[in-house]
């Protein structure tokens, strides 16, 4: 009770805030949006905090706008697909809700129009947007491709280590493992005891086989998927190196593990049954929330550990970027919508309702900074990263579903570390050349 | 022990009896688990080991009903079974007459492409019909549902009923004909009253695959017309998994199919002798 | 004049139905067989090009596909005989007089696993069988079994999707037997007991022909339903883990929604329609001919 009060406090003085901006410069968003009231946006939202948190904030939008958000909720695992669909169908989503590995995709195939369309209209553009507050990887990543921005980082998430201190604690460490190497040699061992694991790295076959498990362990030893000529580069000795090392961290990792998703991974941690985990930071409120978790004060948040080419966390998250299919009224309705839900006005808000803002300046404020403890993590891992993570070219939809097959098949000793490495580079290379990447029909996207 | 069930003893009996109740139960067991997971809330579904006894929930049930909208859902995969089933029927049925009463060449391949309909796997066509309705913007209609189920429903009516016709003696068609009654008379007036038995069992085979289908409605549907089927799996998020929401979705879908199974269980079975065993 | 009708009329009857099923069968196929010999990309559809045979050159050769082909049928020879045996031994049991309202309650839940929406049983299955809130290892735990990681583990998940096959199909299996026994003339039944004491004997030469028709559904309709297998498995493990339960129709489905190559997924979806075509003509031609 106490702490809803004080969020709608907040939110009050946050919206006196943007009141207060708005008018000194003559634009607000009850003008702006004004034309187009009773438009109805449709868009696609996951079952994730970061968007409860938004559809919580929506019904305050809608009150100022008259414009009308119609959510249609997908599991991530379906959502690609869904709005794929929708895109080649023509269909009637107004607003593409774009993983940064499918931008490549909606950009190539002309389904999003570029933010300038917008920026460049003053009738459109709130003066307060401010595009450097955004942090410059999260931007380009998210929402950028070929250098034109197309979406505004929504939802957004960054790798970090969830640990259980009191568990490092009993087991004699003061924090958390610098390094992937100490993780596997020193706090495996000894944590991995009475049913107990160190470590659980959720690796389902699905997207998060490809994103948490097989790239997480890539980066960190100097691996990637490809070379600069688009080749595989999977059978490179770093690569190999990186695969390895995920086969040996098996031991310290519940048995099982090929079928764990983020829920099992998070509610292992969340239950005592293991001591750490690398997840997004999207999961903080989850584990967080006594009804959810049970590890109470013993959470704590760490950058991802470094391997021997440094500390390179996972990076992942979502952008929101209007659809061309959409019509000229719901085109600007929507880009509203989305210039507002990432505005830096709302992204105090935004962060308290459970969600992780991609602006600099919220995370600058002394009472996000007290109150959520992922914070130093998360500006840390933002401020170096590999954008290309996973690689975003348009065939990345294809290469996936191939990395998670073979990537699982290489966990589960199906085959070896170097056999499935080199099947997997054979099978990628086969898309890429069908693509047109090696006879120069193609330029080489970076 | 087959031995000993084969023998009208006493101990054959408890044994015969003992045996009868364990397949019961297995049948039903995962009924019942369903529906007990179904009223806990998501910290008793994550008890471990599973909890038995605890104070039921319906927090599961106003949850799915009112604010993820399994009702619309629930009501959309009545109106494609029911508009699906109709059709087949009214389809299937004079053509079940002509494969069972009238000779013509090509008659047997005629037959089996009907029947091989049921055989053919569900993707081969949802592909391809996906491309076309997209092309017609069907996308997500009630319509394209129901006309692709007939690919696995007319086989079904046609099935059941050319053998119902056939079953019916020829002798009363003859005395028609001999009144000068048209063929279209004889179906209607005397073949069809009798075939009645047949109609009714293959419309709840029809009825009982169209709501249970999914691969098509996952397909095919985004939102307007998604079925509920569709709208169970759509709970499936990696990042937490609402077992208490998805098992009283699950029951919401299941039980006015079991229901409805049960009522219909003796035509049921009846169907499985006639379709099935030609 | 028996059966002899006119051409128009036999139209009228057949028309509808043959327009329709074609519509929605045949039309929906011939599209498939032109999107299978194209690069069709859902995500580059402007890049669609004619390719003639590759696509069916790189499935043919593609050790994935003929491995979920593979594990279809390695499902279908160990689910069958399974369903096969279980559903006679219950028929035999529901047959045998004596315990008339047990009887009549058994036959009647055997209805209710045939008539569960497939997609629902995978659910089930994900609750059921969870490594740590399942109930399944709670059972096992109380014999002393330790937690089995049924979903986690490549062969207990494809156990486990047996499990759920037999448990679904096995229902339908013994009543079809059931019905096939209802149809043995009471006399002969009697006069073969009399003779012999053996069930066996009595099964094998009095009972068994008159369940050849019932056996040879069942198989025909269990081997098109693995071949559609779909639903149950996308619920419950979603082919994983590693590809330990992708069956053919997940794999297709998994090419063409999931990769997006629908040219590919095409013509695997006409190499399956093929294998299905053949194999229903050869069990159709075979034993019906038997029947006769």
């Amino acid at each position: 009770m106490n702490l809803r009060s004080c969020i709608s406090t907040i939110a009050i003085a946050a919206c006196a805030a943007v009141g207060f901006t708005a008018s000194a410069n003559a634009w607000s968003l009850e003008e702006a949006a004004k034309p187009y009231a009773g438009t109805v946006v449709d868009v696609v939202f996951l079952k994730r905090p970061g968007y409860e948190a938004a559809e919580a904030m929506i019904p305050e939008f809608e009150k100022k706008t008259g414009i009308k958000i119609n959510i249609i909720k997908h599991p991530y695992e379906n959502a690609l697909g869904e709005q794929v669909r929708d895109f080649v169908a023509g269909g009637d989503l107004d607003i593409a809700l774009i993983d940064l590995v499918w931008i490549g995709n909606f950009a190539e195939n002309g389904w999003v129009e570029p933010v300038s369309k917008f920026t460049s209209n003053p009738a459109l553009k709130d003066p307060d947007l401010d595009m450097d507050d955004f942090f410059p990887l999260v931007l380009n990543a998210f929402g950028g491709w070929n250098g034109t921005i197309y979406g505004l980082p929504f939802d957004n998430y960054s790798g970090l280590m969830f640990y259980n201190k009191c568990m490092l604690k009993d087991a004699g460490f003061d924090g958390p493992p610098a390094t992937w190497a100490e993780l596997k040699d020193k706090y495996g061992p000894a944590l991995t005891k009475d049913g107990k694991y160190a470590f659980a790295l959720q690796s389902k076959r699905n997207e998060t086989q490809s994103a948490d498990s097989f790239a997480r362990m890539l980066w960190p030893f100097g691996g990637s998927f490809l070379d600069k000529n688009f080749k595989s580069n999977l059978l490179s000795k770093e690569s190999q190196t990186g695969l390895q090392f995920r086969q040996d961290l098996m031991k310290y990792m519940p048995k099982g593990i090929v079928a764990y998703d983020h829920s099992e991974t998070v509610n292992a941690l969340a239950q005592g049954d293991v001591a750490m985990i690398t997840e997004w930071s999207a999961f903080y409120s989850t584990l967080k929330d006594p009804k959810t978790s049970k590890i109470g004060d013993c959470l704590a948040i760490a950058p991802e550990p470094k391997g021997p080419a440094g500390r390179k966390p996972a990076l992942g998250g979502f952008s929101l970027a209007v659809a061309t299919q959409a019509d000229d009224n719901e085109k600007a309705a929507s880009w509203l919508f989305i210039q507002w839900i990432t505005s830096k006005a709302k992204a105090k808000e935004y962060v308290e309702r459970g969600g992780v803002s991609a602006r600099k300046s919220v995370y600058k404020d002394a009472d996000i900074v007290k109150k959520y403890d992922f914070v130093p993590a998360l500006v840390e891992s933002w401020q170096e990263g590999v954008p290309e993570f996973r690689p975003r070219f348009a065939e990345w939809p294809e290469i996936t579903e191939i990395v998670q097959e073979w990537g699982s098949k290489i966990m589960l000793g199906e085959v070896s570390v170097k056999d499935g490495a080199k099947e997997l580079g054979d099978r990628m290379e086969a898309v890429l050349k069908k693509a047109g990447y090696y006879d120069g029909k193609k330029p080489l996207a970076k | 022990m087959m031995q000993a069930l084969a023998s009208h003893s006493r101990r054959g009996l408890v044994i015969q009896a003992i045996l009868l109740i364990v397949i019961a139960i297995f049948c039903v067991f995962p009924f019942y688990w369903m529906v007990t997971t179904s009223l806990k809330t998501q910290v008793v579904a994550l008890e471990s080991p599973p909890v038995w006894l605890f104070e039921p929930t319906f927090s599961n049930y106003t949850e799915v009903l009112l604010k993820d909208g399994v009702g619309r859902t629930l009501i959309n995969s009545l109106i494609v079974a029911v508009s699906t089933t109709l059709l087949a029927v009214l389809l299937g049925l004079p053509a079940a007459f002509a494969l069972a009463r009238f000779e013509f060449r090509g008659k047997k391949d005629l037959w089996f492409w009907f029947i091989t309909n049921r055989m053919v796997s569900p993707i081969v066509l949802a592909l391809p019909f996906f491309l076309i309705v997209r092309k017609m913007g069907l996308m997500d209609t009630h319509i394209v549902l129901i006309l692709i189920y007939l690919t696995f429903n007319l086989p079904i009516v046609i099935w059941i009923c050319t053998d119902q016709f056939r079953s019916i003696p020829f002798d009363l068609d003859e005395a028609a004909m001999l009144d000068g009654a048209s063929q279209w008379r004889i179906f209607r007036s005397i073949c069809l009253p009798l075939a009645m038995p047949g109609v009714a069992v293959s419309s709840i085979f029809s009825f009982i695959f169209s709501w249970n289908e999914l691969m098509f409605a996952l397909i095919l549907t985004r939102s307007n017309a998604k079925t509920a089927p569709a709208m169970a799996v759509s709970f499936m998020e990696g990042y937490i998994l609402p077992y208490g929401k998805i098992m009283a979705t699950s029951t919401l879908i299941v039980i006015p199919v079991i229901i409805f199974a049960l009522i219909a269980s003796k035509q049921l079975v009846r169907g499985l002798t006639m379709g099935a065993v030609k | 004049m028996r059966g002899k009708v006119r051409r128009k009329t036999i139209f009228t009857f057949l028309g509808p139905a043959i327009f329709a099923l074609a519509a929605v069968g045949i039309g929906p196929l011939l599209y498939a067989v032109w999107t299978s010999l194209h690069y069709f990309n859902l995500t580059k559809l402007r890049q669609v090009e004619f390719i003639g045979m590759e696509n069916y050159g790189t499935v043919l050769t593609d050790s994935v596909f003929w491995q979920a082909m593979g594990r279809t049928f390695t499902l279908l020879l160990i689910a069958l005989p399974l369903q096969i045996m279980i559903g006679l031994g219950i028929a035999l049991l529901l047959h045998k007089p004596g315990n008339t309202f047990l009887r009549t309650l058994t036959r009647l839940t055997l209805v209710l696993p045939m008539a569960t929406t497939y997609a629902v049983v995978g659910l089930l299955g994900q609750v059921m069988f969870n490594i740590k809130y399942g109930v399944v290892n709670q059972f096992l735990g109380f014999v002393g079994i330790e937690a089995v990681n049924w979903i986690g583990d490549p062969d207990n998940a494809f156990i486990a999707v047996i499990f759920w096959d037999v448990w679904q199909w096995t229902p339908f299996v013994a009543l079809v037997m059931l019905a096939g026994f209802t149809t043995i003339p009471v006399e002969i039944e009697e006069a073969a007991r009399l003779e012999t004491k053996s069930w066996w004997t009595v099964l094998r030469h009095v009972q068994l022909p008159f369940l050849i028709p019932g056996l040879t559904a069942v198989l025909i309709l269990r081997t098109a339903d693995t071949l559609k297998l779909f639903d149950m498995v996308f619920t419950m493990t979603r082919g994983g883990p590693g590809s330990a339960t992708e069956f053919i129709s997940l794999m297709i489905q998994r090419v063409g929604f999931r990769g997006f190559d629908q040219g590919m997924a095409s013509a695997q979806a006409v190499i399956l329609l093929i294998i299905t075509i053949v194999l229903s003509q050869i069990y159709i031609k075979v034993f019906y001919k038997e029947i006769k």
